[in-house]
């Protein structure tokens, strides 16, 4: 089956955009306690603002067009083991630097393939003086996601996820490449560095790798480390953080996990309803992000009109928690082998201590620690995320020239030399 | 007849009347629909059935007749509503169901519902439990059934904490005001922890005995209970307690995402109950099929209970914040251990309900004088099951027969009504 190129333009019809005045002409609130704040959830007065703005002000034929403009799309067929063939939207933009490094972006859940955009200039970029490499980017929408076709019988997990990346980048000519993802873009690309790493993933960066807690049978030294070591105010802060996490912040991934059908008659039926099940982690998963609400919109846009809807996403959470990637023990039985570089942000929504991470992830060859800066790094922090990523792959850094003959930077004779080291 | 405290006597007769207005705009949300798209072959793996969500979506728009079943509802539970002062809280107006038996003498019961059910769970055990024997083979009752408030006609909480001990609050202060200064309850899923908690709070002083199919229970300590504790550590090599045990850990495993959701974020999916009615009808009629043994629940029943969430005084997200209430309290949902209930317990044992652990657990939760086991039923016994709900409240609570055997394990508890016409000495 040959794998051709379309180019593509989101372009919601305008049946959808009536149908979404409609419903929100009839929205119905729920009451709310006083003084709740954010403790049982997104607030009432946040809620009722962002749908005033969505009913009366918010352009979408306007940052529909600003997407269309930034961000050069494309579908194509992948076929997938076992789930046949899949047409797979994405951004593809390469950089003038020739020898650019190709870099597969991967997005996560509430994320899209729109987190691309604000590092997607800074990664394409051309350094004047050769001072940081430049980078082609991939982004590709998870299938379900954005405007990919979903997938159509059960079993679709990290692993096909992990194919589908992988193909496209094949597909591009990307024989070699490195990729960027955190939220379940970090658990598809370790899969893509575990299944093919070495030959085609040449190395990989993420921006949530927590690790494991040590217990005394797993890791030993790490876990009397533990007990006797004073927690740091950053371990301390975070350790807080992840709590908070996992007693108030699951309750999503239980759901998502065992029954998204359900979930998804909700999110499908309400633009209400799925604006506030997905604005609640914009803001409970980024640090103080100054979300406007037509950035706010934009984001759930593109999941009221993806092109499987609304409730297809949910189903990534049921798959991985039924696959052997979930089971007890699965991170730390394969790790992958090829150079990893980790960025740290202290609102991520599990922040363990640095020396954990190595109890389920190897070759850890670059951490990048930060002050600010939560779960969707890419759109929060993206000089920071690309700030990392230049020191990682750059000259001076730990993975200089690691996928063959694209150091990121214009080739002089010296770049060629140092290339082939 | 005894009129206790809080505020002066404020019954007033109720009855459901949903405007025109909401009927309207229901419809107009229905035709609007946007269903989701649903993998191959799936069934209920991933939560409700499309087909079936499609089949009840197109019965609510064309079919079911809810006017109907609102007079159906209010020809059979005589239905009030008065102020109650909760600790705490201010005033809450409370909507109950209160019937009374012919039999003056006829036991007081308070029977409080759970999620998602509301009034309509008492609704088949109503007219068997106010019935009068004429032989005197079976005790009578006077029924009373609040909505908690937050769910059916009663106003919802406006303040953050309300917890156990203010729904057992309410339901005693209720009792009271009724005139009941002795009663009796029946309850299962959260009516479980109210009951539990009013056992703690009013035992031997009002309430006099309590029952409940949804016993649950914690883990038995070997320092409190040092026989159930050996029984515990059987019971998982037991062919029933295998059975049990597998059952549990599913249902920890693929059926606690609602209860995860609403414990730490309800204002969030309150929104999409709010305003999605076919989302609201997912979200609750995957429970009234998952927690069932089997029933066949037709769809303008199904309907009829969405129905009650749905046209709710306080709207469907006020119902699902007592999961974030009690887990956050200090006993969680469970109930405190430290204090437990003394006064005689009956507990109904339905093999498909999921809040259910090892019956050593159940044994421990309180003073256990009647037990009674199903080999069918699940979760809302009084809808599923109420003529063997009732037998076992008969039994509990009955007289021996003919001067034979015994009497039931609680019966004679409230003073001068045992359910029976006064003997003649």
């Amino acid at each position: 089956m040959s794998s051709t190129e379309v180019p593509f333009k989101i372009s919601v019809s305008d049946d959808q955009l009536d149908l979404l005045r409609k419903k929100l002409d009839l929205v119905t609130f729920p009451d709310e306690l006083e003084n709740a704040g954010w403790r049982y959830g997104a607030p009432l007065s946040d809620i009722k603002r962002l749908v005033a703005r969505w009913k009366d002000g918010y352009e979408w034929r306007a940052e529909e067009a600003k997407l269309n403009e930034e961000l050069p799309q494309f579908t194509r067929d992948i076929e997938v083991k076992g789930h046949g063939t899949l047409n797979i939207h994405y951004v593809h933009k390469k950089s003038e630097v020739e020898n650019a490094i190709p870099l597969l972006f991967v997005h996560g859940w509430p994320g899209s393939f729109i987190e691309v955009r604000k590092i997607l200039p800074l990664l394409v970029q051309a350094s004047p003086n050769g001072k940081f490499p430049s980078f082609h980017v991939v982004a590709f929408s998870l299938p379900g996601y954005g405007f990919s076709e979903a997938p159509r019988k059960p079993g679709f997990a990290i692993e096909q996820h992990a194919e589908v990346g992988h193909k496209l980048m094949l597909a591009l000519g990307y024989n070699e490449y490195v990729t960027q993802g955190g939220d379940w873009g970090s658990a598809i690309t370790r899969k893509i560095a575990l299944k093919y790493g070495g030959k085609y993933s040449k190395a990989w960066h993420t921006n949530m790798a927590s690790g494991v807690r040590p217990t005394f049978t797993s890791h030993p030294i790490s876990y009397l480390q533990y007990l006797v070591r004073p927690f740091t105010a950053e371990d301390k802060a975070g350790y807080e953080r992840t709590m908070w996490f996992q007693q108030e912040g699951r309750g999503y991934f239980m759901e998502q996990s065992t029954q998204p059908q359900t979930l998804g008659y909700s999110l499908a039926d309400s633009p209400v309803g799925l604006l506030a099940w997905i604005y609640e982690k914009l803001v409970n998963w980024t640090d103080g992000y100054p979300w406007t609400d037509d950035e706010v919109l934009t984001w759930i846009s593109i999941y009221q009109f993806s092109r499987a809807g609304p409730a297809a996403n949910t189903r990534i959470y049921f798959e991985y928690m039924h696959s052997k990637d979930a089971a007890p023990g699965a991170l730390a039985a394969g790790m992958p082998t090829i150079p990893m570089g980790v960025s740290r942000f202290p609102k991520e929504l599990a922040v363990l201590p640095k020396s954990w991470m190595s109890h389920t992830y190897n070759n850890i060859v670059f951490v990048g620690e930060h002050a600010s800066g939560g779960h969707f790094a890419a759109h929060e922090k993206p000089e920071l995320l690309v700030g990392d990523l230049r020191k990682m792959f750059g000259k001076k850094g730990p993975v200089y020239g690691v996928v063959t003959g694209k150091t990121g930077y214009v080739r002089s004779k010296r770049g060629a030399e140092r290339a082939k080291l | 007849m005894s009129q206790t405290t809080s505020a002066s006597n404020t019954e007033t007769p109720f009855k459901i009347s949903v405007l025109d207005s909401q009927l309207d705009l229901l419809r107009k949300k229905l035709d609007l629909v946007t269903f989701p798209d649903e993998l191959e072959d799936v069934e209920w793996r991933y939560g409700v059935p499309l087909a079936d969500m499609k089949r009840l979506v197109a019965r609510w728009k064309d079919g079911f007749d809810w006017r109907a079943e609102e007079k159906k509802l209010n020809e059979e539970l005589p239905q009030f509503t008065r102020d109650i002062e909760v600790m705490e809280h201010g005033r809450l107006n409370i909507h109950y169901v209160h019937k009374r038996s012919t039999l003056e003498t006829a036991i007081p019961l308070l029977f409080v519902h759970g999620w998602p059910s509301s009034i309509t769970d008492v609704q088949k055990i109503l007219p068997l439990l106010v019935q009068t024997s004429e032989n005197g083979d079976f005790p009578s009752f006077h029924v009373v059934a609040f909505s908690l408030p937050g769910y059916g006609f009663s106003e919802a909480p406006k303040k953050s904490g309300f917890a156990a001990k203010h729904y057992a609050e309410i339901g005693n202060k209720l009792m009271l005001a009724l005139g009941y200064d002795e009663y009796v309850t029946q309850a299962g899923d959260w009516g479980r922890l109210i009951t539990y908690t009013m056992a703690q709070i009013y035992g031997g002083k009002h309430l006099k005995a309590w029952h409940t199919n949804m016993p649950g229970g914690t883990p038995p300590n070997f320092t409190s209970h040092p026989i159930l504790y050996v029984q515990s550590l059987f019971e998982p090599f037991t062919a029933a307690g295998k059975a049990e045990r597998e059952r549990r850990i599913k249902f920890d495993r693929e059926g606690r995402g609602y209860f995860a959701q609403q414990a730490s974020q309800p204002q969030t999916l309150g929104y999409s109950l709010s305003d999605s009615p076919v989302g609201l009808l997912a979200w609750i009629y995957e429970k009234l099929i998952t927690w069932t043994d089997a029933y066949p629940w037709t769809d303008d029943e199904v309907l009829t209970w969405v129905s009650m969430y749905y046209f709710s005084r306080a709207g469907p997200a006020a119902s699902l914040r007592i999961y974030y209430e009690v887990t956050h309290s200090p006993d969680g949902p469970t109930g405190s251990a430290k204090n437990p209930p003394r006064i005689p317990m009956g507990a109904s044992y339905f093999p498909k309900e999921p809040g259910n652990g090892p019956k050593s657990w159940s044994r421990a939760v309180g003073n256990l004088v009647f037990e009674s086991e199903h080999d069918s039923g699940g979760h809302f016994a009084a809808h599923e099951k109420p003529d063997e709900l009732v037998d076992d409240l008969r039994n509990m609570f009955g007289r021996k027969k003919w001067g034979k055997g015994k009497h039931g394990p609680a019966f004679g508890v409230v003073s001068g009504s045992n359910g029976f016409q006064p003997e003649s000495t």
